[in-house]
């Protein structure tokens, strides 16, 4: 059991490096937030371990009070995010830096590519000759009604 | 008289006009406006007055001091100044005969030119400062004649030296008078430097400043003498630097024509009577110093009579009335240090020629100062034009300046019986005195004999020209005169007279019957009861010299007109040189100034592009080290994260490293 | 680091696995150029076997080895795919994978409300609320450009993996039979290591104390920081106690921690409350 408890700190370490990683590489918003949350699974299969090796329900209750305060944490980080939507129409992290350094060039090297579509079009796909006739939209004049 | 009446009659002198020059610095811009006169002639009044009675009380009474004639006459201690270490300084007056006489002369001279600067300065609108200014001046110059140590002697050396400035950029919005005020001074803190020093090694030598121990013990002095050999002839080189300096000799005599810039009584006050005389009178009080350098007053009569010579020269040309007047004013300061310097001839020689000196500054004070207020007074008809080439033949419109201008003149050149006579007789006479009586410098002063008698020939010669081109020709006013040019005012021309008359009177009076010479050799260093045989020699030369030298100047500018043109013509080097001053201020440019910039030049650049570059560079540094560290304050949330992890990282493997071992 | 002991058996071998895992990682993050992904799969596949060769211990049931390794697997190579894909969308997804497979560890470690609890929050309330902030902020068809290239990889994955090779020494020690454990402890005497000593206690086999559901807590903490001595703490005894009821977890929440319990329960109030709050405002800051 105690050989055992080492896989599973193994394994919640990993998932913690791994959910930081994620944390400093990724530029969307939502995708940052996972990531911690990913952190937290490790730290919590931490404290489910080390309940297991000792036998009571400390590591368990405290992990349960991480689910609520991740919860909590969530519901907040997103509507932050519904927010700061509405402000730059992004979930870019990196539009946010009005508390940079005068003077500083924009953003290290990364070129903005353009977007790239998910698939690309298909020269073969065949174009729908539109239907029916396209009506013809009178001319407005003032004062009648057409 | 009792004691608090010479105390006060003492204290009087220089106080009266300090009292005027704070009230009316205070209230003359606002309040007295018009009338800033009233209080600074009514100082000088009682000034005059309290130095008439010093004259007096200066004539020992008991037999006490008839048996010690060195005993100084009026002695007022005053103020304890310093009293540091050795140093032991009061401000305290002493007024013995030659102070007493320079005192005279001064409070009179100031009085009458003070009532002349009434009328002149009216409608200035600096009017009020002229007189705080004038009043200051002579409230400087009564306490450096009342000096009874270097020190305050120094102080008020200066003193005079800043009222000049004031006084010579008295107009001081005018480009050239400002120039010329900071010229005067500049070049008077040169001879001033070399003062400063003598004092300095004064102090060191005996360790008092006082004039009653390093003037008054001759047992003292012989001691000091032997035990530091070069010394004594070291301080005189020094003092008499300052003397120079101040008396506008060459090689700084460069300020004194500049110096006419101010108005007109200011020259006939501080550039001929009073300021430029300090320098003499320094000397002659330091006889007693002198005595024991012989080959420093050889020097003193070398400069002198050199000066003397020279600036005769450069007046012969000059075409600025006043002009001619400051160049003949250092040509007689060189005819007096001439005559101080004379004194090495021996020690019979000694008083002689100190009295000689002081005698030709008393009366030089006079006729000087008349012939600069009459110069002014044509000044004052002319429209302010000085050049003589644009009036002329100016007897008939201004009669009285006329005659006072001609009374001046024949006094200044020497006319026989004018006082001007008497006073160049006696330095001729020490001069020969000095060649006969002395061993080793019997063929130099001889040299300076006829040096002497050469340069009375000059002064006779240029000055009745500045008086024929002034007063005689043909009639012509410049355009600036208006209508019709009218005579002075009586509160000008009242002085004018006065002065006349003592220009014409006061040597017969005083010179020949030895009333001058008996009173002033009170003084220590002088020895009274000297006789000394009318020297007819000198006498004759003298009177011959001045009436060659009227008469040449009457045959060329008056016998032939066209004459003056004809010898600048033919003679054109000797005049080039002669109207442009023997290019003394160029050569001072060349040798001095432009040096000075340069190295100011080379400062600046270092300045600028070291120093500042320097500083500039170290607050570089702090923005370099910022802009080093300022990329990681990007604004970015995963930056910092990144940082956070670094730090967590970096914190795992020391505790990791510290846990291991 | 690696200092004097038990080297080179024990910490050399700990360096490859967070060493793979790195060069594995850093390859999958995504570019902008054309990359092939197939080198950073098999560089994780590599990595993932030599850790599991060095760290994995297996226990006594087979069954729970099985489980174990399948989960363990299937998250940390969830996690990976989550965090190196382009589509948010996708590594939401895989989110999901990755909080099944700790539930199921969870599972195994007697933790089932847990198990539930944190699949039904993550899985269910936050991924779905996320979903949802996704498909709103999809402007244009197909990915958009800040997702498509990592930020700061290099560093990033260093530092993360510089971490994580820290947390993989500091266990090293303290597991006691490894696969390539074994190789090294029959060369050297193991009675040093404090993973002999510990195994000696096992062997030796103190009888367990009564089951109590009490929190014993302040007295186990020792056991990491000094030189172990594990005989001394009473708590880390091989015990069999029934420990994973929910019944258990409810008398020990509602018992000993019913403050905090309250408390969250407020705190869950106040940030919904603030998520209302902040979400409601206009950009011009009025809500």
């Amino acid at each position: 059991m105690m050989a055992e408890l080492h896989n599973y700190l193994g394994v919640g370490a990993v998932l913690f490096a791994l959910g930081a990683i994620g944390f400093l590489t990724r530029r969307n918003l939502i995708v940052m937030t996972l990531s911690a949350e990913l952190m937290l699974q490790g730290a919590s299969l931490n404290l489910v371990a080390f309940s297991h090796l000792h036998g009571n329900y400390q590591g368990q209750a405290f992990a349960v009070f991480i689910v609520a305060v991740a919860a909590c944490e969530a519901g907040v980080a997103l509507a932050l995010f519904v927010a700061l939507y509405r402000r730059k129409r992004t979930l870019d992290a990196g539009a946010w830096r009005e508390l940079a350094e005068e003077g500083l060039d924009s953003g290290r090297g990364v070129e903005e590519p353009p977007v790239a579509p998910l698939l690309p079009v298909h020269p073969e796909f065949p174009r729908l000759t539109p239907a029916g006739r396209v009506p013809e939209v009178p001319k407005r004049r003032a004062g009648r009604r057409v | 008289m009792s004691e608090t009446v010479r105390q006060i009659a003492l204290w009087s002198i220089p106080l009266a006009p300090l009292a005027a020059c704070v009230l009316i610095a205070l209230t003359g811009v606002r309040w007295l406006r018009e009338r800033s006169h009233y209080p600074c002639i009514l100082a000088l009044v009682v000034s005059l007055g309290s130095s008439l009675g010093v004259l007096a009380f200066a004539i020992p009474q008991t037999p006490y001091e008839m048996d010690h004639p060195y005993y100084p006459a009026v002695v007022s201690a005053g103020y304890e100044w310093i009293r540091i270490g050795g140093l032991d300084v009061s401000i305290t007056l002493t007024a013995d005969a030659m102070g007493a006489v320079m005192l005279a002369m001064v409070t009179l001279v100031s009085l009458l030119v003070a009532v002349y600067s009434a009328g002149y300065m009216r409608g200035d609108p600096g009017y009020a400062r002229f007189f705080a200014e004038v009043s200051l001046f002579v409230f400087s110059m009564s306490m450096l004649v009342l000096a009874s140590n270097f020190l305050v002697l120094f102080v008020f050396w200066e003193g005079v030296g800043l009222c000049s400035y004031l006084l010579i950029g008295f107009w001081f919005r005018r480009p050239s008078a400002a120039a010329a005020a900071r010229k005067a001074f500049l070049v008077n803190r040169i001879g001033d430097f070399g003062f400063m020093l003598g004092v300095f090694l004064v102090w060191v030598t005996f360790g008092t400043l006082d004039y009653e121990v390093v003037l008054g013990r001759e047992g003292f002095l012989q001691q000091i003498a032997q035990q530091h050999p070069g010394r004594l002839e070291l301080i005189c080189l020094l003092l008499f630097l300052g003397a120079v300096g101040k008396s506008a000799q060459f090689p700084l005599h460069v300020w004194l024509p500049d110096a006419m810039e101010g108005p007109s009584p200011v020259s006939a006050l501080i550039h001929a009577a009073t300021m430029v005389t300090a320098g003499v009178y320094m000397v002659a009080r330091c006889t007693p110093l002198f005595v024991h350098a012989p080959w420093v007053q050889v020097f003193v009569a070398g400069i002198g009579g050199f000066t003397a010579l020279l600036a005769a020269l450069i007046a012969l040309t000059q075409y600025d009335l006043k002009r001619v007047l400051a160049y003949s004013t250092v040509s007689q300061l060189g005819y007096m240090f001439l005559a101080l310097g004379c004194a090495a001839g021996g020690k019979d020689v000694v008083t002689l020629a100190v009295t000689a000196a002081i005698f030709h500054l008393f009366t030089h004070a006079f006729f000087k100062a008349l012939l600069f207020l009459s110069a002014g007074s044509v000044m004052h008809s002319m429209g302010d034009v000085i050049d003589m080439r644009r009036f002329g033949g100016l007897r008939r419109a201004l009669p009285l300046t006329h005659l006072t201008f001609l009374c001046g003149a024949a006094a200044l050149a020497g006319v026989p019986l004018l006082s001007g006579f008497w006073s160049k007789d006696e330095i001729l006479a020490a001069v020969a005195a000095a060649s006969h009586g002395s061993v080793l410098y019997a063929k130099y002063f001889l040299v300076l004999q006829i040096v002497a008698v050469a340069t009375a020939l000059l002064t006779a010669f240029y000055t009745f020209r500045a008086y024929f081109l002034t007063f005689w020709g043909e009639e012509r006013f410049p355009g600036e005169a208006g209508h019709h040019p009218h005579e002075s005012p009586p509160v000008m021309g009242v002085p004018l007279v006065l002065l006349a008359a003592m220009a014409v009177g006061v040597g017969l009076v005083v010179g020949p019957t030895g009333l001058f010479g008996n009173y002033l050799a009170q003084t220590r260093g002088l020895t009274s009861g000297e006789e000394h045989a009318i020297a007819w020699m000198p006498m004759l030369l003298g009177s011959a010299a001045a009436l060659i030298g009227i008469a040449g100047a009457w045959l060329v500018y008056v016998g032939s007109p066209g004459l003056p043109g004809r010898l600048a013509q033919v003679l054109t080097t000797a005049y080039r040189w002669s109207l442009n001053k023997f290019y003394w201020d160029e050569i001072f440019v060349a040798m001095l100034v432009r040096p000075l910039q340069g190295v100011a030049w080379l400062c600046r650049v270092l300045d600028d592009y070291l120093v500042d570059f320097l500083v500039d560079a170290a607050g570089r540094v702090p923005v370099m080290l910022g802009s080093l560290l300022r990329p990681v304050q990007n604004g970015q949330v995963q930056t910092y994260a990144l940082v956070m992890l670094l730090g967590l990282a970096a914190l795992l493997m020391s505790v990791l490293n510290v846990w291991a071992q | 680091m690696f200092a004097q002991t038990d080297w080179p058996g024990g910490h050399a071998l700990t360096v490859v696995p967070p060493l793979l895992g790195f060069l594995a990682v850093w390859w999958l993050m995504p570019r902008a150029k054309a990359w092939p992904r197939s080198a950073g799969a098999l560089l994780g596949l590599a990595a993932l076997a030599s850790g599991g060769l060095t760290l994995f211990q297996p226990g006594t049931a087979m069954v729970q080895n099985l489980l174990f390794g399948f989960f363990a697997l299937v998250a940390i190579g969830a996690a990976v795919l989550m965090i190196t894909n382009r589509n948010p969308l996708y590594s939401a997804l895989w989110f999901v994978v990755v909080t099944l497979c700790v539930c199921g560890l969870f599972l195994l470690r007697s933790a089932p409300f847990l198990a539930a609890a944190s699949t039904i929050v993550y899985a269910g309330a936050i991924i779905v609320t996320f979903l949802f902030l996704i498909m709103l902020a999809q402007q244009a068809v197909g990915v958009a450009a800040y997702d498509q290239r990592a930020r700061q990889p290099l560093a990033a994955t260093l530092s993360g993996f510089l971490v994580l090779g820290g947390l993989l020494c500091a266990l090293r020690p303290w597991v006691p039979e490894t696969a390539a454990g074994r190789f090294a402890a029959t060369s050297k005497t193991a009675a040093a290591t404090p993973a002999s000593q510990s195994q000696a206690i096992l062997r030796v086999g103190v009888s367990p104390e009564s089951s109590a559901v009490r929190d014993s807590d302040s007295t186990g903490a020792p056991a990491v920081r000094q030189a172990p001595s594990l005989a001394a703490s009473p708590l880390s005894q091989q015990r069999n106690r029934p420990v994973g009821t929910v019944r258990g977890l409810g008398r020990s929440l509602f018992g000993d921690y019913l403050y905090a319990v309250e408390l969250a329960g407020t705190l869950l109030m106040v940030a919904s409350i603030g998520a209302i709050a902040i979400a409601l405002r206009t950009p011009r800051g009025k809500v």
